[in-house]
């Protein structure tokens, strides 16, 4: 990984007793998209909303392109650029006045500005809308909005939070080639979703949280492969279930096994294997099969390992 | 900083002109009020052009009841009208007007009512009843001041048919012998120091002026609905602040907010940004509801501009400021309807917007001084209806001012961009 332009170092912001963020270090560097995958309520919006300023962290310190984030968030804040969850417009001004508006409020005035925003509405693919109302517009060209509005300050590193929420296939597919290109531009993006298929087919590096810990922080890649050929989620009765009963080590096909919530979670290395091995256990010990699900190797079961839930719950 | 805030004051000033609803509450509402209360004012109270329009029934034998209806369209202010579609008034006709609401009262003159004025000493007629008919929803604030105005005039047009009667007794008994011709010199110099107009024919020695108190320089006196202009405008003002409330609820609710939190911008910047626009929304206003008030209704707007604005401006400021404190308690749109109707109306009607203060109770006057509405709208009727000038509303502004520093730090204090 080239040089960081933004470093997360123990961070922790809690509400009223509850801990929202819990430690959580990362760092990511320019022409990277860097996902944090956790399910709602992990914390994702709450790290997002201290990196990008918008509040300090209890503790922990944020370092952006070599500034102390939190001690001087004026500094940092004209690279930033911010994508919030909510479409953050004003429904009643044209697409081009929304956008000149933000450009302004950055700085931005007379034909910088005008260049700006027919760039980014080119970008966003709304040139043709530009006089119209937002409010006029489908869930999905104002979510295109949404990101042009956070981005036609030119941003060095920019902050997407759900930005795919409510959106058609057409508009998402949209969003996700522009992110892409943005990140061969040499931008860095922090993307947070709880749709794994989204970070999974867009992110370079993964960070998955839930209840504001990092559970694991890797590739993709590496996060799957790290799975074997999958995940068996085995429903037994109880007595079966019992660590005296030690059912799990006579399954010698699976890498690792863990049991929560009366279920048995077996990581497999080869699910063939594993399958005939588990129904021969149960022959053997005259046990009965109370469910079977079996899960590819995914970030959603990479997730269910980690934490037994799945990412939707 | 500037270039920011003008940015925010910009864009604040798209969406307040591109909402129909905004507009109509700031000039529209208000305005609908002025013409509203002009048009039922009109038909209560009359105006320059428009008396009191007075139902008159004359069932008198004699010229007496003609002569008080004389007297009294003479007084000024009032309409006679004695007869209807060409045929003299009667009972039933006037009956029917008054309780269609088409006017106000009739008076009823009884056959024997000259007859009663004119008995002389010693004769005792049967008592002549005038009958005042009124809508009993009539407010009594009309009635009693032209029941009272009537009752002069009948007794006035009694003394002059009885005081000749009366010097003839007198010269009976005092001088006997006297001449016919002497005897009516003498009725006639009596009966002209009964009406109040000395020998030579000169006028009454006693007048009635209305002159304004010093310091005051009116030119005209203006009639009811101009002195309660400057309470419809200041009630129009303080709307402003379901604006800013409504439009700070939208920021939160659309992240705007949020989106502009994490810019480059200081919380201050923003707030300046957010309340600069509907500043000047109320300074327009203003400017609007008078400048109409005055091509359409012929109101006068004093001598004194710059009176006019640094009232306007502290007033805007105390309705700003006021603003923020409402968008810093109501959170939800339903909170923001509720608490704004009610602070407003409650404000506008202790601040003497619908009723004038001074007819109010010592104890209710003295709690309109925490109005800000109170402040603002004896500041604007120093200049409109008193004559005065801006050195004058300066102590009106300062409260005023000081009424905007309250409400805007209680408000910053508790204010939340999220």
């Amino acid at each position: 990984m080239s040089t960081p332009i933004l470093e997360a170092e123990d961070l922790q912001k809690s509400y009223g007793g509850r801990r929202a963020v819990d430690g959580l270090s990362f760092a990511v560097a320019p022409g990277e998209i860097f996902g944090l995958l956790g399910p709602n309520g992990a914390g994702k919006s709450t790290t997002l909303a201290m990196l990008s300023t918008l509040f300090p962290p209890d503790a922990g310190r944020i370092v952006i392109d070599g500034v102390d984030a939190v001690r001087e968030p004026n500094r940092v804040r004209p690279g930033l650029g911010f994508v919030p969850q909510e479409l953050a417009l004003y429904p009643a001004l044209g697409a081009r006045d929304n956008l000149a508006f933000f450009g302004r409020i950055y700085g931005l005035h007379g034909r910088a500005l005008e260049q700006r925003v027919d760039a980014v509405l080119d970008v966003v693919g709304l040139r043709d809308r530009a006089a119209d109302p937002v409010r006029t517009f489908s869930g999905g060209m104002t979510r295109r909005l949404n990101l042009a509005a956070g981005l036609v300050h030119s941003p060095r590193i920019l902050f997407l939070d759900e930005p795919t929420v409510g959106v058609d296939p057409q508009s998402r597919n949209f969003i996700f080639d522009h992110v892409r290109r943005l990140r061969d531009e040499g931008l860095a993006i922090l993307y947070t979703s709880h749709y794994m298929e989204e970070v999974e087919r867009l992110c370079d590096r993964v960070a998955i949280v839930d209840e504001g810990r990092l559970l694991a922080l890797d590739t993709p890649q590496a996060l799957i492969r790290g799975q074997g050929q999958g995940l068996l989620v085995v429903g037994l009765p109880p007595s079966a279930l019992a660590p005296e009963a030690r059912f799990a080590d006579a399954l010698h096909a699976a890498a690792r096994a863990t049991v929560r919530e009366g279920l048995l979670y077996l990581e497999v290395r080869d699910l063939n294997e594993a399958l005939l091995e588990l129904l021969a256990l149960c022959k053997e010990r005259n046990v009965a099969l109370t469910s079977l699900r079996v899960l590819e190797p995914s970030l959603e079961s990479v997730f269910l390992k980690l934490t037994g839930k799945r990412l939707r719950d | 900083m500037m270039g920011r805030i003008l940015a925010l004051v910009r864009k604040d000033l798209q969406l307040f002109f591109r909402d129909p609803r905004g507009l109509m509450l700031v000039f529209l509402m208000p305005f609908m009020f002025i013409v509203i209360m002009r048009l039922a004012m009109r038909g209560a109270y009359g105006d320059d052009d428009a008396p009191i329009r007075v139902l008159a029934v004359v069932e008198d034998r004699g010229d007496r009841a003609a002569s008080v209806l004389g007297d009294l369209e003479k007084l000024g202010g009032f309409a006679v009208e004695t007869a209807r579609d060409g045929r003299p008034l009667d009972r039933a006709a006037a009956a029917e007007l008054v309780a269609d609401g088409e006017r106000p009262l009739a008076v009823i003159f009884p056959p024997g009512f000259s007859q009663a004025l004119e008995a002389g000493p010693g004769e005792s007629p049967a008592p002549a009843v005038v009958e005042v008919m009124i809508d009993p929803a009539s407010p009594v604030q009309l009635v009693q001041p032209l029941v009272g105005t009537l009752q002069g005039m009948i007794e006035r047009s009694m003394y002059l048919a009885m005081v000749p009667r009366g010097v003839d007794l007198v010269i009976d008994w005092v001088a006997p012998q006297t001449g016919s011709a002497r005897r009516a010199e003498l009725q006639t110099i009596s009966r002209q120091a009964t009406a109040g107009v000395s020998g030579d024919g000169g006028a009454s020695p006693v007048r009635i002026e209305r002159v304004a108190p010093p310091g005051m320089a009116v030119e005209k006196m203006p009639d009811s609905f101009q002195q309660n202009i400057p309470g419809y405008t200041v009630f129009g003002i303080f709307w402003i602040v379901s604006l800013i409330a409504h439009s700070i609820h939208d920021e939160r609710r659309q992240g705007t907010f949020r989106r502009l939190l994490v810019a480059p911008l200081g919380r201050g910047t923003m707030l300046a940004g957010k309340l600069i626009p509907f500043f000047l929304v109320n300074l327009l206003q203003a400017a609007v509801m008078l400048g109409a008030a005055g091509a359409i209704f012929g109101v006068g707007l004093g001598h004194s501009p710059a009176g006019l604005l640094v009232v306007a401006v502290a007033a805007a400021a105390a309705s700003s400021g006021l603003g923020v404190l409402v968008s810093a308690f109501a959170r939800t749109e339903a909170q923001i309807g509720g608490l704004t109707t009610m602070l407003l109306l409650a404000l506008s009607a202790v601040g003497g917007c619908f009723v004038p203060r001074v007819i109010m109770p010592d104890w209710l006057r003295t709690v309109g001084l925490a109005s800000p509405h109170a402040w603002a709208l004896d500041g604007f009727q120093d200049i409109l209806v008193r004559g005065q000038g801006v050195v004058d509303v300066l102590p009106r502004a300062g409260a005023l001012l000081a009424f905007a520093a309250v409400f805007f730090l209680v408000g910053v204090w508790r204010f939340r961009f999220e």
